[in-house]
């Protein structure tokens, strides 16, 4: 064989396959290019229940998984997203593992459909004259699954567990923080809780540091639900491998990474005895619409990509399609100790130069309520305001005239959680209008959620100067946004608000007795707030769901609640 | 010959006390920590203050890290602290090891399935159109970037593409292969394995067909290989007995390297298939600040290719005893 030969004699050939190469590469990038824009339609970063492939860090991106048919039977299978963190009551502090808990554990009250505090294993309870002591009745029927009896010891075992400073709780302080002698427990102070008082089997006593409406709102999160000592003892810790719960279902397995199912708890105590036999969820995440058409899954979460159709009346889907609020509010947070945010004006000014409406029915392509308000709807207290900041570039540009940072705004950062070459859609498009409108430059900067959440935890050092921020109910209480997020002195006052008026309307709040004088309290506090400007509420996002017309009694409720139990299937 | 391996195996030691000390550093130094991460916005500060005390994050460096290792050497790699919550390290990588080497064998049985027999292809038919293919086929195989491919593989593989041959009047449809791409991780014999193994091999297909190409057109160039023809042996056997023998001696030498490989998973292609193995893992574990898990597997890896090196180092030694005393 002649090498050099051949390498002569094939040069023509040498140019074409290299042309041929070159062009092949040409056309599966664009190809690609074209794809790949196709299967990323943009994301929503004030959603949380939007896996998409690739959307967020840590969220795995896989395909779709193909369940067991269901052979007829009563199971509902329904998609998982990612593992959740834990099944430990004590240690839930996010939604996707709060769902479960809810499920398998329940406690003294819990929250009905309606998101009102309704009574759970506590059949009725007392409230003392100074409003600080609580008195639960039990009732006497409630089982563990495994069979044995629920007492007060129990619930006293729970709270002095998750104010064991070993249990390492993330929720102790939040949750059960206002019962007397928690935070002394944790801070390894005292030994026990002297908060909680057995007072006999089916009695118990629960003493809190100052009358807090809210209080019992707090007592339906999972952190305060009843755990079996002989459980969580004998199992280490991961004796959530097989938990003995008191909930309408029962764990039945669990492999990490690809299902999590829950039987019926045939001696479930409540009225509202659990129909199914089984629920199945599907982890993995991924393209679970495709599994939901495909008839593999009995309700399914609506992205982004596929609203459009989903959302045209001519569409099978669309008498499929439940549309609910989730408690909601994303913001824009200015930071008043970073000049130019130390000026009002030039807050309103941003705020007024900023068209969300056109944000969210072009980025958002219409998914979540434009926001105006600080509560979100749904909430008690929630009021149309009544001049809401809407948008008005005239009005922005004669508001920054008027501040002392008149002609000479200084440049910008807004800190956003995100990685990769393009910043968010939503932020790159206000950040356009704020240049249109009133000539700010204004730049993006990245961030992982780590290194986001670590900066703004302290407010009084945050360097950022605009950042966005989502933030969702933890129980259904104004004083779960405006007194947390508000309030001079909290520690959740990104914002660096002070209002001196409003500190007081949150004060006289927090002790009235009467709910429609307090909430009444509330909207005052939230006028005077959004007035000022400290954030822009920007979106309220709502629950988009699909559900199969044989699955009766589905809800998709904007708080964790145990929903199982309402569902049934009637084919 | 033991003193070698001894004295290799002493390096061991202090080569992961550096590795440790750094990870472990970065991990409390870098931005970011995972009590932050696991309370998220509703950072409580008490809470924070409480939840680091408890884990003796407030504790000096050379504290933290002399308590790490302590445990380490009895066998405890700590616990998860955010991602799967209190359960123990070693469980987690216990789970996820089997996944990624049984993964890692596969792209390296299709690498070399492919590889060898498209380099010695390659090889013999040096300069003609048949090396300009695979040459150029192998460069796009390695430039292709990950995740890239993983979407577009998806793409051909979950959707229903359906074809009109207008001038025959043929409608046709292909797809969706979904078992390939639906259903969770079901181990090494299902099909699921196929598009995450593959597109793991693409690296060791390009590597492999390079150096196979290469090793045979040095032998061929040989002396005896001319002397061989010259004897008027068949071709055949001149290719498979004296030159194919002799090319395949670096590959096995890059094999011994990419055992210790076989223990890390690549982050994109587990994330993006839904491999629940170490680099899936190891994503989660970057992500959430999950320091334990981090600084287990970096450790486990690091163990992986001293080890796998030393065997490399010792087979040479076997071939060549001037190694041994070096």
């Amino acid at each position: 064989m002649s090498n050099s030969e051949n390498a002569g004699g094939n040069r023509w050939l040498i140019g074409v396959v290299v042309i041929l190469l070159i062009a092949l590469c040409g056309a599966v990038c664009v190809g690609g290019g074209v794809l790949y824009f196709l299967m990323q339609p943009g994301e929503n970063p004030l959603s949380r229940t939007t896996p998409l492939p690739g959307a967020t860090p840590g969220q795995r991106a896989a395909p779709t998984a193909r369940p067991p048919a269901t052979g007829g039977k009563p199971i509902l299978r329904l998609p998982g997203g990612t593992d959740p963190r834990t099944l430990d009551p004590a240690q839930v502090n996010d939604t996707n593992a709060g769902e479960y808990v809810a499920e398998i554990f329940s406690g003294l009250v819990t929250l009905d459909k309606d998101l009102k505090v309704v009574p759970d294993i506590a059949e009725k309870w007392e409230v003392s004259d100074d409003r600080k002591t609580y008195t639960f009745y039990l009732r006497k029927e409630v089982k563990f699954h495994d069979g044995r009896a629920v007492t007060a010891q129990d619930f006293k075992y729970s709270i002095e567990r998750v104010a064991n400073p070993a249990t390492l709780s993330p929720t102790a302080e939040n949750y059960l923080g206002d019962i007397v002698g928690v935070k002394e427990k944790l801070n390894r102070k005292a030994a026990e809780v002297s908060g909680v008082q057995v007072v006999d089997d089916y009695t118990l006593k629960i003493t809190i540091d100052a009358p807090k409406s809210y209080f019992l709102a707090k007592l339906t999160f999972p952190t305060a639900c009843v755990v079996d000592k002989n459980n969580v003892e004998r199992g280490g810790r991961t004796w959530t491998d097989k938990p003995n719960g008191t909930g309408p279902f029962k764990l039945k397995e669990y492999v990490r990474g690809q299902r999590i199912i829950l039987a019926k708890n045939e001696n479930y105590y409540g009225e509202i005895k659990p129909k199914l036999d089984e629920v199945q969820f599907i982890l993995a995440g991924g393209s679970a619409m495709t599994m939901y058409e495909n008839g593999d899954l009995e309700s399914v979460y609506v992205t982004i990509s596929d609203i459009e159709r989903v959302s045209d009346p001519s569409s099978p889907l669309n008498k499929e399609l439940y549309i609910g609020p989730s408690l909601s509010t994303g913001f824009i947070v200015f930071n008043a100790r970073k000049p130019p945010f130390d000026d009002p004006k030039v807050r309103q000014a941003f705020a007024y130069a900023i068209d969300r409406q056109k944000v969210i029915d072009v980025v958002y392509r219409k998914m979540p309520l434009t926001a105006v308000t600080i509560l979100p709807p749904g909430m008690p207290g929630y009021a149309d305001p009544a001049n809401p900041i809407t948008y008005d570039p005239a009005k922005a540009k004669q508001l920054l005239a008027e501040s002392k940072y008149a002609g000479k705004l200084p440049d910008i950062t807004w800190t956003t959680i995100g990685a990769g070459g393009s910043a968010a859609q939503n932020v790159q498009v206000m950040v356009g209008m704020l240049k249109d409108n009133l000539g700010a430059r204004v730049s993006i900067q990245q961030t992982d959620d780590a290194s986001f959440f670590n900066t703004i935890d302290d407010p009084a050092k945050n360097p950022y100067q605009m950042f966005d921020v989502g933030w969702a109910a933890d129980y259904v209480d104004p004083q779960n946004f405006l007194d947390i997020l508000f309030r001079s002195s909290s520690t959740q006052n990104w914002a660096s608000y002070s209002n001196p008026e409003v500190d007081k309307l949150l004060d006289q709040a927090a002790v009235e007795r009467d709910n429609a004088a307090r909430f009444k309290l509330y909207q005052q506090a939230e006028q005077l707030i959004l007035a000022d400007a400290p954030v822009i509420p920007f979106s309220h996002s709502r629950e988009y769901w699909l559900t199969k017309p044989y699955v009766k009694g589905m809800i998709h409720p904007a708080m964790i609640i145990p929903r199982l139990k309402y569902v049934s299937i009637e084919r | 010959m033991g003193a070698f391996v001894i004295r290799r195996l002493l390096w061991l030691p202090v080569l992961l006390f550096f590795i440790s000390l750094i990870t472990f550093g970065l991990g409390i130094y870098g931005p970011g920590d995972p009590i932050q991460v696991l309370l998220g916005l509703r950072a409580n500060p008490e809470t924070i203050e409480r939840l680091r005390r408890e884990y003796g994050f407030d504790q000096p460096f050379h504290i933290q890290y002399l308590n790490y290792v302590t445990n380490a050497l009895q066998g405890n790699f700590g616990y998860s602290l955010v991602k799967y919550r209190d359960q123990p390290v070693g469980a987690l990588i216990a789970h996820a090891l089997p996944v990624t080497i049984q993964l890692n064998l596969v792209a390296i049985f299709l690498g070399l399935t492919i590889g060898v027999p498209l380099g010695l292809l390659a090889g013999l038919k040096r300069d003609t159109w048949i090396d300009l293919i695979i040459r150029g086929l192998v460069i796009a195989g390695i430039s292709l970037p990950i995740i890239f491919l993983n979407p577009v593989l998806t793409f051909i593989f979950s959707r229903r593409h359906d074809f009109v041959l207008a001038a025959a009047n043929i409608k046709f449809s292909i797809g969706p292969l979904l078992p390939m791409v639906q259903g969770y991780w079901d181990g090494i014999f299902s099909s699921k394995v196929l598009l995450p193994a593959f597109v793991e091999s693409l690296g060791v297909i390009a590597v492999l067909t390079r150096q196979m190409r290469a090793g045979m057109i040095e032998v061929l160039s040989e002396d005896y290989i001319r002397t061989a023809r010259a004897k008027g042996l068949r071709e055949r056997i001149v290719v498979v007995r004296h030159a194919m023998r002799n090319a395949l001696i670096p590959i096995a030498t890059i094999l011994g390297l990419m055992i210790g490989g076989l223990v890390a998973g690549s982050f994109l292609v587990e994330n993006w298939f839904g491999v629940p193995g170490v680099g899936a893992l190891a994503f989660d574990a970057l992500f959430s600040r999950d320091y334990y898990i981090t600084m287990a597997l970096v450790l486990l890896i690091a163990v992986a290719y001293v080890l796998s090196n030393l065997l490399v180092d010792l087979t040479y030694g076997l071939l060549d005893p001037r190694i041994r005393k070096a």
